[in-house]
């Protein structure tokens, strides 16, 4: 391990040369900045990476029932196991996407599933990301490069290799392909994620799209060809948001989609990865009852735990939650990327009593969660390590099978007093080893 | 990949005429800077007037500082290198990441070079990213489609630049010849009207440059 760290200057600059970055807009502007790299990595022994793996296939596949079954027959709400309000009054529930049956019967080909692992070693999820969760590249890259940098350190620990990813992308992409080519689709170059677009694309084979290359004729999805040629479109890894895909069916001035995409996804002529209107089951509300969904559609007991979460809906949670906010951190369902997120025990007397009354006025927006003492990971400042808070961000593919990718983006806070990890607010990554013995 | 958009087409072409803006502009300046050293102090204002562009400078440090690293000025070889690379990165995909990383780092070589009090030892880095990156395209990029779009955007810019610069006839004509046998290799988007018209401009021989302003007229109209 020494001699990684040895070289992370050189990994660093490696990383810097292969333009791995992430974009931000601050006061309006585009600013493209590195992704800082640590090189030590967090290490999943091989027993810990196989119960991970059960337990995110079964919240996974879990997850895709539910999706299958709220935009058709809603048994979960008839039953009584979700309440309606949790579905309808979702921003992420798309009216536009009743009925339809996604090629394949699979809603969330790409899940990113965020963990954190406890002090006495428990995995807890912090939340499900089924829309476009982001971040594989990057420890996929910075593996390739640690292992220029330092094949000693790979030759003494048995990692199993996480270079598969991008062939793990394209099979989930032939699998529902309805006919045609298989493309990735950006908003473009002035997108936080562009890096990760770009290179997904290289690795995967697939066809770096922007909305402008696409159009819609006869019901199918064409891409342009400057030739003149029109190449037919089977699957489409878009990473637009919903609410842009298609100003026909969303946002009406949306300049970044592709205007009648969604009538052709409607007729199974098309498959969008991931399925628009995920966004019903990884809100933040939501995420309350995954284990309820596993019990009910799988009719098995949840492998991995959710953080202790309480819903200011419930009346009970909510007297809870009043009591006691001073040590819970509080979420606002509708936001993401770190955002929205107050610890109690950050805010004044007063600051605590208007979070209070607003939680009493809009009990649906919040939930509130145990603040997880979550164990420390390393971090190299200057030549000194030195502790700081982790997520792991897991990533599960669904095609023909459900199949967890061994890795995964470990995320730090640099600030030794945050437990945000998010890029967007200033966090670094780690490449992720899973033990092969 | 083989499948080219018209959008990605038009950045393999700028991607090639940005690359080789900042090759021969560099290479160029190296000559200027050499004379400015003891010999004359205003040769910026002739390379200015040569290649179009703004004489904005007070005087020959502030050309060496504003034209060769000036994020500021349109006009500076480090502009021009930032947009050679915008116009990569979204070739990712066509070009391979061991192809873009060489204008990564030729852009990191001007950068390093504007805090060198050693411009010039630094800039030949630069020259060497771009010699590192036309091979790895030669070696590396599978698409014949794309690598001719982006060669002929590369001949478009020399031929005019040699143009502008005032190189031999021998050269130029070298220049157009290339551009002329790689243009049947793409297959979209070439006007040999105006290839022709150039054509018959370049076979007057040496008095080619009493149509000097016709023949760039010609030559930016070909693609």
């Amino acid at each position: 391990m020494n001699e990684l760290i040895n070289h992370t200057e050189g990994i660093n600059r490696l990383l810097a040369r292969y333009g791995v970055k992430f974009g931000i807009y601050k006061n309006g502007e585009f600013h493209e900045q590195l992704f800082p790299f640590d090189p030590i990595p967090r290490v999943i022994p091989k027993d810990e990476g196989e119960f991970l793996e059960k337990g995110l296939i079964q919240r996974v596949d879990a997850l895709n029932r539910f999706l299958a079954d709220i935009y058709g027959e809603k048994k979960i709400v008839a039953d009584g196991v979700i309440p309606e309000d949790f579905i309808f009054s979702s921003k992420g529930y798309l009216p536009q996407c009743e009925g339809i049956v996604p090629p394949g019967g699979i809603y969330s080909h790409i899940s990113g599933i965020d963990l954190v692992q406890a002090k006495d070693r428990t995995w807890y999820i912090l939340e499900d990301n089924l829309r476009i969760p982001s971040g594989a590249s990057y420890p996929m890259i910075a593996r390739e490069l640690t292992r220029q940098a330092s094949p000693e350190t790979f030759k003494q620990n048995k990692v199993v290799d996480n270079r598969n990813y991008a062939d793990l992308l394209r099979e989930t992409m032939e699998y529902v392909n309805t006919g045609g080519i298989n493309v990735i689709l950006t908003p473009g170059r002035y997108n936080a994620a562009f890096f990760e677009h770009s290179y997904l694309a290289e690795r995967s084979g697939a066809i770096l799209a922007m909305p402008q290359d696409l159009f819609v004729e006869d019901n199918h999805v064409y891409y342009s060809e400057y030739q003149g040629k029109k190449l037919q479109v089977g699957t489409i890894y878009r990473r637009i948001s919903d609410e842009y895909l298609d100003p026909m069916c969303f946002e009406a001035d949306s300049l970044i989609g592709v205007p009648g995409i969604m009538d052709v996804y409607r007729s199974g002529n098309v498959a969008l990865v991931n399925a628009p209107g995920n966004g019903v089951a990884d809100d933040k509300g939501i995420y309350y009852f995954v284990p309820h969904m596993i019990k009910y559609y799988l009719k098995e007991e949840p492998i991995l735990k959710n953080a202790p979460t309480y819903l200011a809906f419930y009346e009970e949670d909510r007297k809870f939650i009043l009591e006691n906010i001073d040590h819970l951190v509080v979420k606002d369902v509708s936001e993401a990327g770190g955002y929205g997120v107050i610890f109690g025990s950050d805010l004044s007397p007063e600051k605590l009593e208007e979070l209070k009354q607003t939680v009493i006025r809009e009990p649906r927006r919040f939930i509130a969660q145990e603040v997880i003492d979550f164990i420390d990971l390393d971090i190299m400042e200057g030549d000194v390590p030195v502790p700081r808070k982790a997520d792991l961000r897991a990533f599960v593919l669904s095609g023909k099978d459900t199949r967890v990718w061994a890795s995964g983006l470990t995320r730090f806070s640099r600030n030794p007093d945050s437990f945000v990890v998010n890029s967007s607010q200033g966090g670094g990554f780690k490449d992720t080893w899973v033990l092969s013995r | 990949m083989g499948i080219i958009s018209l959008e990605k087409a038009d950045h393999l072409y700028w991607l090639g005429r940005y690359t080789e803006r900042v090759f021969t502009t560099l290479d160029t300046f190296f000559k200027y800077y050499d004379t400015m050293i003891d010999m004359d102090d205003l040769a910026y204002e002739k390379y200015c007037a040569c290649i179009s562009i703004p004489n904005i400078y007070k005087d020959k440090d502030d050309f060496i500082n504003s034209y060769a690293f000036s994020a500021e000025n349109p006009d500076s070889i480090y502009s021009n290198m930032t947009r050679a690379l915008d116009n990569a990165i979204v070739l990712r995909d066509e070009l391979g990441s061991a192809t873009l990383s060489y204008l990564q780092m030729a852009l990191e070589r001007i950068e390093k070079a504007s805090t060198s009090r050693t411009i010039l030892y630094h800039m030949q880095t630069v020259l060497d990213m771009l010699y590192a990156f036309w091979g790895c395209l030669d070696d590396k990029v599978v698409d014949e489609e794309s690598r001719n779009i982006i060669k002929v955007g590369k001949y478009v810019e020399r031929l005019d630049l040699y143009m502008r610069l005032d190189y031999s006839y021998k050269a130029i004509e070298k220049e157009y010849t290339k551009l002329l046998k790689r243009m049947p290799r793409v297959h979209r988007g070439l006007n040999m009207i105006q290839m022709d018209r150039l054509g018959e401009i370049v076979s007057m021989g040496d008095a080619w440059t009493e149509k000097r302003s016709d023949a760039l007229d010609a030559l930016g109209k070909v693609f």
